[in-house]
């Protein structure tokens, strides 16, 4: 069953279309993933599903419901955790917790959800005196301390190190077991790729994929790279004469080609007979970072010479 | 209303945590009035140029006014800005309770505040320096509850619109000092020239000492002074509400 439904959802500011025609479904229980470059209408989207947001177009319904409507019905069983939001430096964590658990009519327990976020203890700690990480796990405590059934969750991990980063995670697989559907927007394709059970990519306002984080690996179909440094020195276009190879590319020494099918036999046997030496050799397959780079069409000259090559 | 009670409490706490608003906005008037009383020369003697009152006499609703400009103009508009460059606000939007709550909530604790601080003065007045209790009790209880409305009013609507908590503070404090002048802090209105005087009668705290001074002394305030707190409450509040920003 799906939980939330966008239609056509279209939003401008001024003359410029920020979110221009997107439609997505987000199923029960489902981790959703919604990455993106900077500027690309993440947060504009979560924020019209949340009903911040008046959208210019299109239909979004929420648990059936209408955003803006049903404005107070949404804030009762949709958490939300805001991009870059914080608290009082002087207000304790209990304190918080409880306070906005007295603001839903069925709140959840805050200490065991203190205990399951990796809290316990921490209660009658200041705000200002928690981690980064802890502030960040205390502000999905408070999307979650109305027992919503839907949260979401905005640059979750955006200035963490990667050990908070790591707890945070955790902290989300959790909520996952409790049979909360959460929509995850993020920029980090690890972060996607590790909790997303599926991920929509936009670019410019527009959806430009979504797949699980293994399909949108797969679209890139089965590339594969070489990355080695020549004994010497090697003409490209010997190399892209092969019909394996998609691209070549320079990294000071180093030569990185990208290639479908055999391309890894092609190349060596290419080198063999040319009497040529791959040393410092390394193979590597496409990741999700990959597929979002192509993508989203980030990755500036590399991705060019990649184009051409097709 | 029982959301906004426990609001309010918190916030109530908040505030009781950052000792400089504590400092100013509670302790500093009382504190103000029996450093001069004590320490000040001249200033238990009737005096020719105030038509034989004392000068403590007159510096007593001027701390009141005092008092009530800290905390509408340098302590409010700064938290109202935070609490908007923190997303606390927004934060709000997104939960079943309206963010005007935390605004109705800040505007109680700094009332409540006021009061505490109010009395306290009162009480040095009326123990430390022979000061009558407030002799037209409800005028003076009309007059010092217009002053607040009229002076948190202006602090609203810069809450209303700064982005920032450093916005807040530097808008609260250009306001506050020339309001101070205007109430008579450095020089009493009662040896104001005046045209200066007259000027005083139209910012809310010229207004506000004088009517809290009249209705003190025994005679009811002037309907000039009660009107301009009135119309800069309804019109500053009216703005306030109209152009507050929530994110």
């Amino acid at each position: 069953m799906a939980v939330i439904e966008v239609e056509g959802l279209v939003k401008r500011y001024g003359s410029r279309n920020v979110v221009d025609g997107v439609s997505f479904h987000v199923e029960e229980g489902e981790i959703y993933g919604i990455v993106g470059p900077n500027g690309a209408g993440k947060t504009t989207i979560v924020e019209s599903v949340e009903g911040l947001r008046h959208p210019d177009g299109g239909t979004i319904r929420v648990l059936g419901l209408d955003p803006i409507k049903d404005r107070y019905e949404i804030t009762e069983r949709v958490g939300t955790q805001l991009q870059e939001s914080r608290l009082q430096d002087r207000i304790r964590v209990g304190e918080v917790l409880d306070l906005y658990a007295s603001f839903y009519r069925n709140p959840a327990d805050w200490r065991s959800l203190l205990d399951r976020l990796g809290l316990e203890g921490k209660e009658d700690e200041k705000y200002a005196t928690l981690s980064g990480g802890q502030k960040q796990r205390l502000s999905v405590a408070l999307a979650l301390v109305g027992s919503p059934e839907i949260a979401i969750l905005d640059e979750l991990t955006t200035g963490l190190d990667p050990q908070a980063r790591r707890a945070t995670w955790d902290t989300i697989e959790q909520i996952r077991e409790s049979w909360v559907t959460v929509v995850l927007v993020t920029h980090f394709m690890e972060e996607a790729e590790r909790l997303c059970d599926r991920t929509m990519v936009v670019k410019e306002g527009r959806i430009v994929a979504i797949d699980t984080p293994g399909g949108l690996v797969q679209r890139l179909g089965s590339e594969q790279r070489l990355r080695f440094r020549p004994s010497e020195p090697l003409d490209d276009t010997v190399l892209t004469a092969l019909p394996e190879v998609v691209a070549v590319e320079h990294n000071g020494p180093q030569v990185v080609i990208t290639g479908t099918g055999n391309v890894i036999q092609a190349v060596t046997a290419l080198l063999t007979q040319r009497q040529v030496i791959a040393e410092e050799l390394r193979i590597e397959q496409a990741t999700l970072e990959d597929a979002y780079l192509a993508l989203t069409g980030q990755g500036g000259a590399s991705n060019e010479t990649g184009a051409e090559g097709r | 209303m029982a959301v906004t009670m426990r609001i309010t409490r918190t916030e109530g706490r908040l505030f009781l945590r950052d000792p400089l608003p504590v400092f100013f906005g509670l302790v500093f008037p009382a504190l103000l009035l029996l450093a001069l009383g004590l320490f000040f020369p001249g200033f238990k003697d009737p005096m020719e140029e105030l038509n034989g009152a004392r000068y403590i006499d007159v510096y007593a609703p001027i701390t009141l006014g005092l008092g009530v400009a800290t905390l509408g103009l340098v302590t409010l508009p700064p938290i109202l800005g935070s609490y908007r460059q923190f997303g606390i606000l927004r934060r709000l939007r997104t939960t079943p309770v309206h963010p005007r709550r935390l605004l109705l909530a800040q505007m109680a604790v700094h009332g409540a505040v006021s009061v505490v601080a109010s009395v306290a003065a009162i009480v040095v007045a009326v123990v430390g320096f022979d000061l009558p209790v407030p002799q037209r009790p409800l005028w003076f209880v009309a007059s010092y509850l217009l002053s607040v409305a009229s002076i948190f009013a202006i602090g609203l609507l810069i809450g209303a619109l700064a982005r920032t908590t450093t916005t807040g503070s530097a808008v609260g404090m250009g306001i506050y000092f020339p309001m101070l002048f205007f109430g008579g802090v450095w020089i009493a209105r009662g040896i104001m020239p005046d045209g200066l005087r007259t000027v005083s009668d139209f910012t809310p705290l010229g207004s506000a000492v004088q009517a809290m001074e009249d209705s003190w002394l025994g005679s009811a305030p002037s309907f000039t002074n009660l009107a301009v707190m009135a119309v800069y409450a309804v019109v500053v509040g009216f703005l306030a509400v109209r152009l507050f920003r929530w994110e």
